[in-house]
């Protein structure tokens, strides 16, 4: 699904990522573990093309990120750490329905798209309301929604749960597994919290930029916890 | 705190005037308000008024709703009555005349708020401009911006008054010129980082601006009824 190839990326003249090299498998669960201001988010803007890196490729199903960035979008969905700033549109209905106005939609398909996603995340009853008015937790789903309806095979959220309470916690993470396990998307979960590992299969673990750790949730230890500055 | 965090006064309710076509609203309001401002005698006020009076019957909006959104003009009322009483009590009437077009000018846009969404708006904005598209202007950037201007105003005041709030807290003082400056920075910055986090989303979701939005606008029958409807008030009034 996707795969980087010795991928470096710097602001300025500090490398943020240092030659880095995965592979996302198609339908898998992927956890993107790392400590504030490790990477992730940037690394994880390259996997739909809105980063490309310095040197190295990503491919998005065998599309070059730097050749075709429009492509790997349509493929890679993404729920941003500010789920505030990615609402464009004020009325939950009308946002949700952005990214299919982009794809060109109906305005009869587009309705229907947008009531069945908000309906699936059983948000249905803030159609009409005012994205301002929307409570943290609502804030999230809308913004999900927004990326669900335009059916990605893929969706990368970055550290869904903050500002989340445990109630709402749970519930965006139930989602996202169910998303995984019963709709095949493809997940790339960003997280700088160990207890969210739990619904992954596999870890990426970074560390200043550098992958520390790449393989099976099994195969992860203390050590390499405890290396990237996660442990408490 | 600020407790009104968003525009607009939309209401859902099933009238005509709800599901009239935007576009015809937005030129009604136009061509209305030149007639309220065109109409001189009170003989022309009270037609008109009492057109007015019909649609907001039609809209279903109630009196409260109305009152409420009249209560920051009022000031602007008393203040131009008094002008009138102090600078020419002659003309008095004149002055009544002039208050009560103003007034009826706000109705006629409460009246459309109050019954198209935002979004009919924004898209009635979009299609109405799209002769522009010949100047190499892009509609869909038009209404886009206002939808993000609509969007994110409110959300600016909050942050600022967050701001404001935390900086109070720790003794700031507003008087003070640097403590002004640094929240005017702070607020630049946010708005910036802001920008930069909504431009990364759109994008993500495939933000384009060179298609026209399918919110397809079909004038239907009852938008000629009212075309013939409005065209015949005009010719009544004139
Ligand atoms: N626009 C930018 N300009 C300069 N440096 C940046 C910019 N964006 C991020 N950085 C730097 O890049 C590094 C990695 O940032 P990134 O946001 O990818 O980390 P992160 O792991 O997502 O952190 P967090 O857990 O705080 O979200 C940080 O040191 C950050 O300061
Ligand atoms: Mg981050």
């Amino acid at each position: 699904m996707i795969k980087a190839k010795n991928i470096y990326f710097r602001y300025e003249e500090k490398f943020i990522l240092k030659n880095i090299s995965l592979e996302i498998e198609e339908g898998s669960f992927t956890a993107l573990i790392g400590a504030n201001g490790s990477g992730k988010t940037t690394l994880a803007k390259h996997f739909n093309g809105l980063v490309v890196p310095d040197k190295g490729s990503v491919f998005v199903n065998g599309i070059d990120t730097k050749k075709d960035s429009l492509n790997a979008r349509k493929n890679v969905g993404f729920v941003f750490q500010n789920f505030e700033d990615q609402m464009v549109y004020s009325v939950v209905e009308e946002d949700v329905g952005f990214g299919l106005e982009n794809l060109e939609y109906s305005y009869d398909k587009l309705k229907s798209v947008v009531d069945e996603t908000l309906k699936k995340l059983r948000i249905g009853h803030l159609a009409k309301v005012n994205v301002n008015a929307l409570s943290q937790g609502q804030k999230q789903l809308v913004a999900l929604a927004g990326v669900l309806a335009m059916n990605p095979k893929c969706i990368v959220f970055d550290e869904p749960t903050t500002n989340l309470d445990e109630k709402n916690k749970k519930n965006i993470l139930d989602i996202i597994k169910y998303l995984n396990r019963k709709d095949k998307i493809t997940i790339i979960l960003v997280t700088n919290m160990l207890g969210e590992l739990k619904y992954a299969d596999e870890v990426i673990v970074l560390k200043s930029g550098s992958v520390i750790f790449n393989g099976k949730k099994s195969r992860l230890n203390k050590k390499i916890i405890k290396g990237a500055g996660l442990d408490d | 705190m600020i407790k009104k965090l968003y525009f607009g006064q939309y209401r859902h309710r099933e009238t005509m005037l709800h599901s009239l076509d935007p576009r015809l609203k937005i030129i009604y309001v136009l061509v209305l308000s030149i007639l309220a401002f065109l109409s001189k005698s009170m003989n022309d006020m009270i037609v008109f008024s009492s057109f007015i009076l019909l649609c907001v019957l039609l809209a279903k909006i109630d009196v409260k709703t109305i009152i409420k959104g009249l209560r920051s003009f009022y000031f602007i009322f008393a203040f131009l009555f008094l002008m009138y009483l102090m600078f020419s009590p002659n003309q008095l009437r004149q002055g009544l005349v002039a208050i009560w077009r103003f007034l009826m000018f706000i109705l006629i846009s409460m009246i459309l708020t109050f019954t198209t969404p935002i979004s009919g708006l924004v898209t009635a904005i979009e299609k109405l401009s799209s002769p522009l598209k010949i100047f190499g202007i892009r509609p869909r950037n038009i209404a886009t911006t206002v939808s993000i201007a609509i969007r994110f105003i409110p959300v600016m005041f909050v942050n600022f008054e967050r701001m404001r709030e935390s900086m109070i807290s720790r003794l700031a003082d507003f008087r003070k010129m640097n403590h002004i400056k640094l929240v005017v920075s702070l607020m630049l910055h946010k708005m910036l980082k802001s920008a930069s986090n909504l431009s990364d989303a759109m994008y993500s979701r495939l933000y384009n601006e060179g298609i026209e939005i399918n919110k397809i606008l079909k004038l239907k029958e009852y938008d000629y009824v009212s075309i013939v409807f409005v065209a015949l008030f005009i010719l009544l009034i004139y």
